[in-house]
């Protein structure tokens, strides 16, 4: 009797956890809010747009930094690479690029830019093959990023320093380009 | 019959347990955190390092969090003694500043609204902060407008703090973990 016990518990116990990992791992495809819908959900895909403040009233993506202005782009890679370009006021100010499930892949601040303004071409192995072939003249001036896949997110965030820079800010994130830039 | 029952018994228990112990680890950061006093570091949401469970929980959640180049994140919903931060407390945080380029401090209640002051702030910067000679601060994290570096807590209920540094050398993995600021709480209506 105790036997049988044991071996109905143990069959609880391995069927449990071939759920739990069966679960685990198929949440990620059959999401339908993951970041990639939830950015999706401010604008279209190929610009940035400037995300509300985090006040708590109005939508956005959650864990965003309320201290820091944000716009986001969706992109995609099927018209030739992605150039993200911006100029924010000189504050602390990063871009992070984030893969289609919303996992971070590369990003740099304004102390790593070195300069003042954000100058980025995204480009997947087949586009940065042939950059190299034939590579445009602005290439020296641009930061390359090898990109696995054929979509992803942008995030451009601005500390919010000062109210005087305010203006400034919003001005910025609604110039930032995220657009494709065909080659040849 | 009996056989019959203990297999439909032995399915359905399975099911709730499986179920119930992936939604548990989804539904919170609980793989790859990190205990510094009260505060917890979360997992950073890198694309190669990333675990099932951070996967899981971001697809769900729809949550851009900081990549590990970035910076890092310590949440608290506790003071010093353990209670749950509430809004009808002030608490005092006290400490010196993290390593880091830039650190923020906010707070996330319900529904992960922040508190906000009349004006809209709804954070505390390192580059804002009034400090004594020694490099301290003092914070005063209330619902009511205080002197000083005030904090706006959140209306009611009860609230999370959230400690995000940016561009810092803090490598939490090399063991090397910052002091963070040491919450007490003061009075309670």
């Amino acid at each position: 009797m105790i036997g049988r016990a044991i071996l109905w518990l143990l069959g609880v116990v391995m069927t449990a956890g071939i759920v739990h990992i069966v679960t685990v791992f198929g949440v990620p495809g059959h999401a339908t809010n993951d970041p990639w819908e939830e950015v999706g959900k401010f604008g279209p895909t190929g610009v940035f747009v400037a995300m509300p403040r985090v006040d708590g009233a109005t939508r956005t993506i959650p864990g965003l930094d309320p201290a820091m202005a944000q716009a986001t782009c969706r992109f995609v890679l099927d018209q030739g690479p992605i150039r993200i370009k911006a100029t924010p006021p000189d504050v602390y100010w990063s871009l992070s690029l984030y893969d289609r499930s919303g996992l971070h892949v590369w990003g740099f601040d304004n102390r790593g830019a070195g300069q003042k303004s954000a100058d980025v071409l995204v480009a997947d192995d087949v586009q940065v093959a042939q950059l190299r072939e034939n590579p445009p003249e602005e290439l020296e001036d641009l930061v390359i990023v090898d990109w696995k896949g054929r979509e992803g997110i942008a995030l451009l965030q601005v500390f919010r320093q000062q109210p005087s820079l305010a203006r400034e800010t919003d001005a910025a994130l609604k110039a930032a380009e995220c657009r494709p830039a065909p080659l040849g | 019959m009996r056989f019959l029952l203990s297999l439909l018994a032995a399915m359905a228990s399975s099911l709730v347990l499986g179920l119930g112990s992936a939604w548990y680890m989804i539904a919170a950061p609980r793989t790859g955190t990190i205990d510094v006093g009260t505060w917890q570091a979360l997992p950073t949401i890198d694309a190669s390092t990333a675990d099932p469970y951070v996967r899981a929980r971001i697809a769900r959640s729809g949550e851009i969090g900081m990549g590990g180049g970035e910076g890092l994140v310590f949440v608290t919903g506790v003071d010093g003694r353990g209670d749950s931060l509430s809004a009808t407390c002030d608490y005092r945080l006290s400490g010196r500043s993290p390593t880091a380029r830039l650190w923020t401090l906010t707070t996330e209640g319900e529904g992960r609204r922040p508190g906000l002051t009349p004006e809209g702030r709804a954070h505390l910067d390192n580059r804002n902060l009034l400090r004594d000679g020694d490099g301290r601060f003092l914070i005063t994290l209330s619902t009511r407008a205080r002197p000083g570096n005030w904090l706006p807590a959140p209306a009611e209920g009860t609230y999370t703090l959230v400690l995000r540094l940016y561009d810092t050398p803090i490598a939490l993995a090399s063991g090397q973990l910052p002091d963070l600021p040491v919450i007490e709480r003061e009075a309670c209506r």
